[in-house]
């Protein structure tokens, strides 16, 4: 279930130097949250990340000749396509699965579908699944690393990794990544949210302050026990923050607003008036302060199309984020091949 | 199944006698022949008896009874089975045990409950009395004939796994419940508060990103059944209470009407919601595990007599079950084979209650709960059915799967040190289990 770090050595001349030598393929490289992690360790992996942010190429084709396997048991777009760019990127070949048309449908429990994969000798699984919890429990139960790429409403890692790129690239912090002084404003979904668990605890271990804003139907003030603070009230924050980070209400999820709770909008149209980001607010916002959205959008509700595509808004940037930082994550959990023609620096 | 023709001769000398029905607390002997208590008195003589139970050091008290157990036959027979279940049940203690109704097909016409007693009959190593189902195939829409099925032989009336939900459901269950003479067993949960939800609503859940269950769900049921319960003068058991908002809800009914009782379980007593951390799916159970500040509130409810009643809410299952993302695995875990060590930490080991408060827990106060003290059961009683259970409250033993009788193992408690073991289980003047310090397990 823990991070362990090791791989990457030290960073000299501000970047990492990658040393085939201590590379060893264990058990215990999985990447299941960002909760727990220490500084150090998101560090480790922010690092490499934005070395190949700049060049893709910066550690040559190490993982030519290893298989990853994306095991996606819930939709995606961006995550599954990100992953595999990523990974071919770095020489390895993908494998897609997808639970339709799958022996998922034959009954074939979790753990046997993942044990199964991985017998064929697999170098990394790439899991999503709509229960909290899966990636760790296939983990516990497979020999191959594993990567969370989202579990139910629990993390999604390597998005909050990415936030954490962009909005230091943003804001000129990729030096060492700290990110103190720094306010995040995330605003929504956040009870429903992976992306939200992630980001709060990767931004507020690296030193930014992360304030959830939302109506208390989505947004509860027991979110405050993840280490940030709690508003209703969405221009109070607006002018005074770093970033803002719309989240889509994720009604599949069992969302519902109109319940009548702290702050309930009542309906889609007030949520925009109440909590989206608008022109009127992206304009009141501070000079340099971005806009984020993990996507997928619902244009209108939480983010006005003209924000979207405006000046303000880094969602296509943290996309684009989003291949360095899972190449560096990828690279960390399996490692590397010695003889493949590693281009050490 | 029981030996129905007792013929041993039994002296257990020497243990300190508790039989709270009486009042009795002191170092006697119990003479049992023919299936029933023949004498309770000091130096009994011991010529001509077939067995002697040497109890220097240990307690000796009336057969323990669990009001709330899962056997799960029949329909789930791979988790359990009245056999196996009743070994478990001896395995700690337990000379009696009622079976709740959710099993396929439930008890919820007569003719059911008569093949469920067939099937104990045939099968069961102590006594099981059935808990009837309040509703058709309790799916909570219509009402069984309850006075049928107490007729049939049911001791109490519940939907148990569910609320029984609809207010004139519930009133006209109560109703009924009164004409026959016997409880109403309620699964305190609002369905509509806790769509999806797989643990406490709290700091835990949060971070682990699953759906909370508010303590709310609980209390707001106690709060509305109990006001029914006593307009209609019935008899209503809260079962398993896990939040501290139930408690003051309790007391003050508990206040207007001696018949509204409510029971705590072993994991209520011992566990929080920590114990799910990390997807531990053996922690998953229905209520859930909640805070530290709860489950102080429902032991200091047990000390002050607020909860009367200590069930297991034993429900096994399959390790393949259990092996499933949390949200997807099912609720519950095991509790027979633990749970009077496990009573024992929370309430006795703490200094809030001593062994005989305990051990009205867990005979003569479920006894009444069911009517089953019209039988004698619960109580050491001169002429009385001879069910004694000889407990060693010192003895240190690890929780393991070695030491479950039934076949399932699912427990969070597995692995831990618990302190106090029945060690002999007397049934219908039968010595059904010992344990031996060198092991193992006679039934």
């Amino acid at each position: 279930m823990w991070w362990r770090m090791r791989g990457w050595r030290g960073e000299a001349g501000g970047l990492p130097s990658y040393d085939a030598q201590v590379m060893t393929i264990d058990s215990t490289n999985n990447l299941l949250g960002l909760q727990g992690m220490d500084a150090g360790s998101i560090r480790a992996l922010l690092a490499p990340a934005a070395r190949l942010m700049e060049n893709r190429r910066a550690f040559g084709r190490p993982l030519a000749g290893r298989t990853v396997v994306n095991l996606f048991f819930e939709d995606s777009t961006r995550t599954r396509v990100s992953f595999t760019v990523a990974a071919q990127a770095l020489g390895a070949g993908v494998v897609q699965f997808g639970a339709g048309g799958s022996s998922v449908s034959k009954g074939e429990t979790l753990l046997d579908t993942a044990r199964t994969v991985e017998a064929m000798g697999v170098d990394a699984l790439v899991v999503r699944h709509s229960s909290a919890g899966a990636a760790g429990l296939i983990a516990e139960h497979v020999g191959a690393p594993v990567i969370n790429a989202g579990d139910g409403a629990h993390e999604h890692p390597t998005q909050g990794l990415l936030d954490i790129l962009s909005l230091a690239q943003s804001h000129d912090r990729l030096g060492g990544f700290d990110l103190s002084g720094l306010t995040v404003a995330i605003v929504g979904d956040i009870l429903h949210s992976r992306v939200a668990r992630s980001a709060i605890a990767g931004l507020t271990t690296l030193g930014a302050a992360v304030v959830c804003v939302g109506p208390a139907a989505l947004c509860p003030d027991g979110i405050a026990s993840l280490g940030c603070s709690v508003e209703r009230d969405l221009d109070a924050v607006i002018g005074s923050v770093d970033a803002v980070m719309a989240l889509r209400v994720q009604f599949e999820r069992g969302a519902e607003l109109g319940d009548g709770a702290d702050g309930d909008p009542g309906d889609a149209g007030a949520y925009a008036m109440r909590y989206g980001i608008t022109s009127e607010r992206a304009d009141r916002m501070k000079a340099g302060a971005v806009v984020m959205h993990p996507g997928p959008m619902n244009r209108g509700l939480e983010i006005e199309s003209a924000v979207a595509d405006g000046p303000r808004c880094v969602a296509l940037k943290q996309v684009a984020a989003g291949v360095p930082v899972r190449m560096a994550v990828l690279l960390h959990s399996i490692g590397g091949d010695v003889g493949a023609g590693v281009a050490v620096t | 199944m029981i030996d129905q023709n007792p013929h041993q001769s039994i002296l257990i000398r020497g243990g300190r006698v508790i039989d709270p029905a009486s009042g009795l607390d002191a170092a006697c002997d119990v003479a049992i022949t023919g299936g029933t208590i023949a004498a309770i008195a000091p130096d009994l003589p011991a010529a001509g008896v077939d067995e002697i139970i040497d109890a220097a050091g240990m307690i000796v008290c009336p057969g323990l009874i669990d009001p709330h157990v899962h056997l799960r036959e029949p329909g789930g027979e791979a988790q359990e089975t009245i056999e196996s279940g009743t070994r478990a049940a001896l395995a700690g203690g337990f000379t009696t045990v009622c079976s709740m109704p959710n099993t396929l097909p439930p008890p919820d016409t007569a003719c059911r409950v008569e093949d469920l007693l067939e099937r104990i009959q045939a099968t069961a190593h102590c006594r099981v009395f059935p808990v009837a189902a309040a509703s058709v195939n309790r799916n909570g829409e219509h009402l069984n004939d309850i006075a049928s099925l107490v007729k049939a032989g049911a001791v109490a009336i519940s939907d148990d796994g569910d609320a029984l939900w609809p207010d004139e459901l519930m009133e006209a269950a109560l109703k009924a419940c009164r004409s026959a003479d016997v409880a109403f067993m309620q699964h305190c949960q609002d369905p509509t508060m806790t769509v999806g939800s797989a643990m406490n609503e709290g700091a835990v859940s949060m971070r682990l990103g699953l759906t909370g269950w508010p303590d709310v769900a609980e209390s707001s049921v106690i709060e509305r059944d109990a006001s029914m319960a006593i307009g209609v003068g019935a008899r209503y058991h809260a079962q398993h209470v896990s939040a501290a908002k139930s408690i003051p809800i309790l007391a003050a009914a508990r206040e207007q009407s001696e018949h509204i009782t409510a029971e705590a379980s072993p994991h209520h007593l011992n566990l929080t919601e920590d114990a799910c951390d990390g997807y531990d799916t053996s922690a998953k159970v229905n209520p859930p595990l909640r805070t530290n500040a709860d489950m102080l509130a429902i032991r200091e409810a047990v000390a002050h007599g607020v909860i009367t009643v200590l069930a297991t809410d034993h429900a096994p299952h399959t390790g393949d079950a259990k092996q499933l993302p949390f949200d997807q695995a099912p609720f519950g875990l095991i509790g027979l084979e633990s749970a009077l060590p496990l009573y024992a930490r929370a309430l006795v080991h703490t200094g809030l209650i001593g062994w005989p408060k305990l051990i009205e827990h867990m005979t003569i106060n479920p006894a009444r709960l069911c009517n089953l003290d019209r039988l004698g059961l619960g109580a050491l009683a001169v002429g009385g059915p001879a069910d004694v259970t000889v407990i060693n409250p010192d003895w240190e033993w690890p929780f393991n799967a070695d030491q479950c009788a039934g076949l399932s193992v699912n427990s969070p408690f597995m692995g831990w040190d618990l302190k106090g073991r029945a060690v002999a289980v007397v049934v219908n003047g039968r010595i059904c289990m010992t344990w031996h310090k060198s092991g193992g397990l006679i039934a």
